[in-house]
C-alpha cells in the first residue's frame, strides 16, 4: 500500500524514482508524445477503469457512506426513516464496559497474532533456508495452512478443543496432566487464547512465505564472512541476516498487525465471541449487536470504530514502505 | 564448523534437519490428518476409537455427507459463485491495472484513492448497509447479487496487483509499436496483455480460493437459502448438528480438497500473488 500516484502525466520528471521499486521505468509520461494520443490515452485510461470503479462505488463506497449514516441515527433494520441521534451511539460505545472488554481481546489479538507468526514464520523459514531436497514439500505443507477456508479450519480445531473426546484432552490424559483438561473453547478462561493458537497456525505461513522469498535474496558471502570473523549462530542472525531482511519483515509486520485490527471470521466461526463474551472482539460484538439484536446503528458504529482505529496503522504502513522504496533505491 | 555453516548458508542439510523439518510438517499438517482419517473411518470406529488413525475403512461418511448433507449441491453452487467472480476480478482488475500503470486519464488519482480505500477497510465494517441495500436492489439470494459482492472484495487487491505487473513492463516496447501505427487499444490488447499473463495466473488462483473460501457473504447475502456453497453449508451443518462426528469430517473433506488440490499444483501462482500483493506494490 504505496501512496498513490499523484504525478501530473503533462510533467514529467524523469530523475523521480517513484514510489516502488528501483528499476522501474516511468511509463506515463514522455516526451514525443503527440496530444492526439494523449486524447486517445485519456479516453481508453477512463475506459478501462470505469469498470471497476462502477462495482466498488456499488459494493464498497456506497455502503461505506450508508454506515456513515446510520452511526448517527437510530436503525433497527425496519423504520425507513430511522430517528436521528446524533453522537449517541459514540457516547453509549465509550460507556459500554463489554466494548472495553472487546477492545482489550483486540488488543491481545493484535499483539499475539502478530508476534507469535512473526517468531514461528522466521523461525520456520531459517530452518528451511538453504534445503534443497524436499524443500517444495515443506513449503507446501507449511503454507497450507494459510489458504484453507477459515470455516473449515473452525471446524477442524473445534474438535481438537472439544471437551470430550477431543484431542488435545486425550493427549493431556496421556501425559497424565489430566487437571488441564477442559473445554478449551466453553472455558472463559482460554476461549479467547484457544481461538487466537488457531489463527497463528493459519497465519505462520503467510510470514514464514514472505520471509523465505526475502533470504533468497540475502548475500551468502557475507554470512560466510561473519563466520571466519567468528560471529556465533546468533551473531550472525542478529547483525547479518536480520539486517538484510528488515525491509521485508517490517512489511510483514505491518500487514499483520492491521490484519490483527480485522479479526473476525475464526471467532465468529469457533465461538461466536462466547462464552458469556469472553472471546468478543469488536467485530463479533458488531456483528451481534447488528443481525440479532436487531440494533444495527449500534452494531454499525462498533465496525467503524475498529476501521477508524486502523487508520493510523495503515498511514504508518504507508509511510513505512515509501521509505523503504527510497532506501532500496539509495542502495 | 561447517556444521554451524549449514544453518544459514545454502547447500545440504543435515538429516537432523529433515527430521526437524519433517515433524514440524506434520505437526502443521495434522489438523488435515486428522479430517481425513476421521471421513474414512466407520461410525462404529470413530466411537470406540476417537484418536487412532482409520482401522477399517469406509466411504460411508462421504455418502452421507453427498447424499443427506446436501454437500453435492453446495458444490455446485461453489462453483457458480466463485468462477464467475473470479473471471470479473481478473478481467476488470487487468484493465484497471493497465490504467493506473500506464495511461495518464482524468481522474486518475481518485480512483486510486478509491483501490486504496478497498484495500483498508474489512469487509464487516459495511458488511450490514449492505445487507439493506442488495435487499432493496433485489440481489439477495441472487448468484448476480453474490458474485458482484464477492467481486467488490477483491477488486482493489486485484487492481493494485494487476498495476504492479504493468508498470514493471520495459516503455520501449510501446513506443515501438505506437511509432508502427498501432492504436491504444491494439497496444494494450496485443502487445501489454499478453505480457503480463503470469501475473494474471496467479491473480486467477488467488482470487479464485478467496472466493472460494468465503463463507460470510452467502451466509449474509443468502438468507433464503439460494445458492448456498460448501463453506456456508458446513457452517449451518456444523450448528445443526449433534456429534455424528464422521459426516461432518467428510462434509469438511469436500470443503477443503478441491482448495488443497488447487494450492498443491499451483503453488507458485498462489505464492507469487501473495508476495507480490505484499511486497512489490
Amino acid at each position: 500500500m504505496s501512496r498513490p500516484d499523484v504525478r501530473e502525466p503533462a510533467a514529467p520528471t524523469p530523475s523521480d524514482p517513484g514510489p516502488a521499486a528501483p528499476g522501474r521505468r516511468r511509463t506515463t509520461a514522455r516526451a514525443g508524445i503527440s496530444a492526439a494520443t494523449r486524447r486517445e490515452q485519456a479516453r481508453l485510461g477512463a475506459l478501462l477503469v470505469a469498470p471497476a470503479v462502477v462495482v466498488m462505488a456499488v459494493f464498497l463506497v456506497f455502503p461505506m457512506l450508508n454506515a456513515i449514516y446510520y452511526v448517527f441515527v437510530d436503525f433497527d433494520g425496519l423504520d425507513p426513516n430511522p430517528p436521528w441521534v446524533g453522537l449517541a451511539n459514540f457516547a453509549e460505545m465509550f460507556g459500554d464496559p463489554d466494548v472495553w472488554a472487546a477492545f482489550g481481546n483486540n488488543l491481545v489479538w493484535i499483539v499475539g497474532g502478530t508476534v507469535a507468526p512473526l517468531v514461528l514464520g522466521l523461525g520456520l523459514a531459517l530452518l528451511l533456508w538453504g534445503v534443497r531436497r524436499g524443500s517444495a514439500v515443506y513449503r507446501v505443507a507449511f503454507f497450507l495452512p494459510y489458504v484453507l477456508p477459515p470455516v473449515a479450519v473452525g471446524v477442524v480445531w473445534g474438535w481438537i478443543y472439544a471437551p470430550t473426546r477431543g484431542w488435545l484432552n486425550g493427549v493431556l490424559e496421556a501425559v497424565g496432566l489430566d487437571g488441564l483438561t477442559r473445554g478449551w473453547l466453553g472455558d472463559p478462561s482460554t476461549a479467547l487464547y484457544a481461538v487466537l493458537a488457531t489463527a497463528v497456525w493459519t497465519a505462520v505461513g503467510f510470514v514464514f512465505v514472505i520471509i523465505l522469498s526475502a533470504l533468497r535474496n540475502v548475500d551468502v558471502d557475507q554470512v560466510d564472512a561473519a563466520l571466519l570473523d567468528g560471529a556465533n549462530w546468533w551473531q550472525r542472525l542478529r547483525y547479518v541476516v536480520l539486517p538484510q531482511i528488515m525491509p521485508v519483515f517490517l512489511m510483514v509486520a505491518a500487514i499483520t498487525l492491521i490484519g490483527g485490527f480485522a479479526v473476525f471470521d475464526l471467532i465468529f466461526v469457533m465461538t461466536g465471541g462466547g462464552p458469556a463474551g469472553a472471546s468478543d472482539v469488536l467485530g463479533t460484538l458488531a456483528y451481534s449487536n447488528a443481525f440479532q439484536l436487531s440494533r444495527i446503528s449500534y452494531g454499525t458504529t462498533l465496525a467503524l470504530a475498529i476501521t477508524v482505529l486502523a487508520v493510523p496503522f495503515a498511514i504508518w504502513l504507508d509511510r513505512l514502505q515509501s521509505r523503504l522504496a527510497r532506501e532500496r533505491i539509495g542502495a | 564448523m561447517t556444521r554451524t555453516k549449514k544453518a544459514y548458508a545454502p547447500g545440504r542439510a543435515g538429516i537432523g534437519r529433515h527430521l526437524a523439518l519433517g515433524g514440524l510438517a506434520l505437526l502443521t499438517l495434522f489438523p488435515v490428518i486428522l479430517v481425513l482419517s476421521t471421513t474414512l473411518k466407520t461410525s462404529q470406529d470413530v466411537r470406540v476409537n476417537p484418536f487412532g488413525l482409520f482401522s477399517s475403512f469406509s466411504l460411508e461418511n462421504l455418502r452421507t455427507a453427498w447424499t443427506v448433507g446436501g454437500f453435492d449441491g453446495y458444490l455446485l453452487n461453489s462453483i457458480l459463485l466463485s468462477v464467475p467472480s473470479t473471471v470479473l476480478v481478473v478481467v476488470l482488475s487487468t484493465m484497471a491495472g493497465y490504467a493506473f500503470a500506464r495511461l495518464p486519464f482524468p481522474g486518475r488519482t481518485p480512483a486510486f484513492y478509491l483501490v486504496v480505500l478497498g484495500l483498508l477497510v474489512p469487509f464487516f465494517t459495511y458488511m450490514v448497509p449492505l445487507y439493506f441495500q442488495l435487499r432493496s436492489m433485489r440481489l439477495l439470494d441472487s448468484l448476480v447479487g453474490v458474485n458482484l459482492v464477492l467481486a467488490s472484495t477483491q477488486l482493489a487487491f486485484g487492481a493494485w496487483f494487476m498495476r504492479a505487473f504493468f508498470t514493471d513492463l520495459p516503455t520501449e516496447i510501446e513506443q515501438a509499436a505506437r511509432i508502427d501505427g498501432a492504436s491504444e487499444w491494439q497496444i494494450f490488447s496485443r502487445i501489454m496483455l499478453p505480457l503480463v499473463t503470469s501475473g494474471m495466473g496467479a491473480l486467477t488462483v488467488f482470487t479464485f480460493l478467496q472466493n472460494w473460501n468465503n463463507f460470510l457473504v452467502p451466509l449474509l447475502y443468502m438468507p433464503g437459502g439460494g445458492y448456498r456453497p460448501l463453506t456456508t453449508g458446513l457452517y449451518l451443518f456444523v450448528g445443526g448438528r449433534s456429534v455424528d462426528i464422521g459426516p461432518l469430517a467428510a462434509g469438511t473433506l469436500i470443503t477443503i480438497l478441491p482448495v488443497i488440490l488447487l494450492f498443491v499444483v499451483l503453488q507458485r501462482q498462489v505464492t507469487q500473488g501473495l508476495i507480490s500483493g505484499a511486497v512489490k506494490g
